[in-house]
């Protein structure tokens, strides 16, 4: 198999390879570095490639296995980390040029347990400008590309880890979600994105952000992988807050089970009230799947939903806590999109926040109280298809809305209520539209049941037209 | 439902706010303007016994239990 060939497997076809001292974690790095160096031009998916840090680690994960000390199915995997999550030593920037220097003290908690784990991290991942948006447009480092059409953006914020990951770069990528910026990478990238249960996986290290709503999580070619990085990621770190300590089961343990006996519930409001029809037809299509696989599909009503946009004030407010100290400070280092988006959550009265969260509760009782009845839910991961880079605007429904900046939002309109509401959910590649752009199917389940959501993403995976689909940008 | 530029200015001055110019505060209007829709659509809500969204119950969603 030659060094191209052992970038298109995934971290569970080739763990056990690596395992068995069949696959060397130093050559697989080398391939993964090469690839990463030869994409670049093109995809302008990092900020920093750390070509001498991953040798290293690949030769001492190399080590480790020849003196027969295996840690595990992430020893040895090349894997990207978003340039927001804090790395030891290692230039940080969250995308801005304001933290352009940054070079942090501390691995993020995650990035430990990543270390920890024998994991080899190939560099840091290009993003929105402080994480803030879904292009990964990037006014300091240049646009992220997406590998299914260099034309378009990748989503985001974490449009680096997306693009990687869909162009066989990395096996798997972190990245950070508190609207939907693993997810909708996930889904205009053709690959899987798992923000999981709020309180599941620290967000210590997590660098400018609203520690009411944000989640580390991963992006990965295959649900068995996005299990595996979980697994690897979730538990309670006593030094955040955040997380609860909720036992940790084992998330690869029900993956082959199927979905017979499982009830899916689809909206009949707000998730498909707008939306683009090749994406609604392939989503209702992947619908008709899990049915036919076993699924018992049941129409579901969530009413309160009217008020979901209301449930973003208080990441407005949030936001501007967040950035006061940086743009006192540095304010001319600031691209316009986000200054003036942060700008405006100084007006946010503490009346509307209050209620903000009152309707955020309102939201989550109404989803556990329909989740009585059913499993999972099943949405589109996003209404629209990837935009061009060169787009500012997009048409849906006759109305135009804003890609980016102020007042921007509706490409996320499916994936930031689960921020709100702590509810876990997965975007899995469900095809792919006319002109060759990935669609994702969302799966959300109750809280602390991401274990179900594999179980059911898995069986999906297996008939979804997405499979063994790849870009025409990869590395191979 | 709209709010003045001079409005905002007055509470950047008397709140200590982030200053804003007359051109930039152009650009952050819509996002100032869908906040605006957003709280509005509250509008029609008692929601002085409910509890924050940050608090959990361990029945979380328990039909005999006001929301």
């Amino acid at each position: 198999m030659s060094p191209s060939d052992l970038l298109q497997l995934s971290i569970s076809e080739i763990s056990p390879r690596i395992k068995n001292r069949e696959i060397s974690p130093v050559e697989l790095t080398e391939a993964a570095l090469s690839a990463a160096g030869k994409l670049q031009p093109q995809l302008n998916s990092f900020i920093t490639i750390l070509d001498q840090q991953a040798m290293a680690q690949a030769r001492i994960a190399e080590s480790k296995i020849m003196n027969g000390e295996y840690l595990g199915p992430l020893h040895g995997i090349p894997i990207g980390i978003k340039d927001n999550i804090e790395t030891q030593g290692i230039r940080t920037t969250v995308g801005s040029k304001v933290l352009g220097d940054h070079i942090p003290s501390d691995d993020a908690h995650v990035v430990a347990l990543c270390k920890n784990a024998g994991a080899v991290i190939l560099g840091k991942e290009n993003l929105e400008e402080f994480a803030a948006g879904v292009t990964s447009n990037n006014l300091h480092y240049g646009a992220v590309h997406n590998p299914w059409n260099l034309d378009h953006i990748p989503g985001g914020s974490s449009g680096g880890g997306g693009a990687n990951v869909a162009a066989r770069i990395t096996f798997a990528s972190l990245g950070t979600d508190l609207g939907g910026s693993v997810r909708l990478p996930g889904t205009f990238c053709g690959v899987v994105g798992l923000k999981q249960t709020f309180g599941r996986v620290s967000q210590r290290g997590l660098m400018v952000t609203s520690y009411n709503g944000d989640h580390i999580g991963p992006m990965t070619r295959s649900v068995s992988d996005s299990a595996l990085m979980l697994q690897i990621l979730a538990g309670h770190d006593p030094l955040d807050p955040s997380t609860v300590p909720v036992p940790v089961p084992n998330y690869s343990e029900n993956l082959n089970q199927g979905l017979r006996g499982l009830k899916i519930g689809i909206p009949t409001n707000y998730y498909f009230d707008l939306i683009n029809p090749e994406v609604e037809s392939a989503v209702r299509n992947s619908v008709t799947a899990l049915e036919e696989l076993g699924a018992e599909i049941i129409e579901v009503s969530l009413p309160s939903m009217k008020y979901a946009a209301a449930m973003r004030i208080t990441g407005m407010a949030d936001g501007i806590v967040a950035h006061e100290p940086y743009i006192k400070n540095q304010r001319d280092d600031y691209g316009p999109s986000v200054l003036y988006r942060a700008l405006a959550g100084q007006f946010v009265l503490g009346r509307d926040y209050s209620k903000s969260m009152k309707v955020q509760r309102i939201i989550k009782e109404e989803h556990a109280l329909v989740f009585q009845n059913i499993d999972l839910l099943a949405t589109p991961t996003a209404p629209i298809p990837a935009p061009r880079i060169d787009e500012d605007k997009f048409a849906l429904d006759g109305d135009e809305y804003p890609v980016r900046g102020p007042g921007s939002g509706m490409i996320s309109r499916n994936t930031s209520p689960t921020n709100s509401t702590g509810l876990p959910a997965i975007s899995i590649p469900c095809g792919l539209t006319p002109d060759g752009l990935p669609i994702g199917l969302q799966l959300i389940g109750r809280p602390f049941e991401e274990q179900l959501i594999f179980q059911a993403a898995k069986a999906y995976e297996t008939v979804s037209p997405s499979l063994n689909s790849a870009p025409p940008v990869t590395s191979n | 439902m709209s709010i003045s530029k001079e409005t905002l200015k007055a509470m950047i001055k008397e709140y200590d706010g982030l200053d804003i110019s007359d051109s930039e505060l152009e650009l952050v209007l819509p996002e100032i303007e869908n906040y605006l829709i957003a709280a509005n659509s509250m509008a029609d809500l008692d929601l002085s016994e409910v509890f924050s969204g940050r608090l959990y119950r361990p029945q979380e969603g328990d039909i005999n239990e006001p929301i």
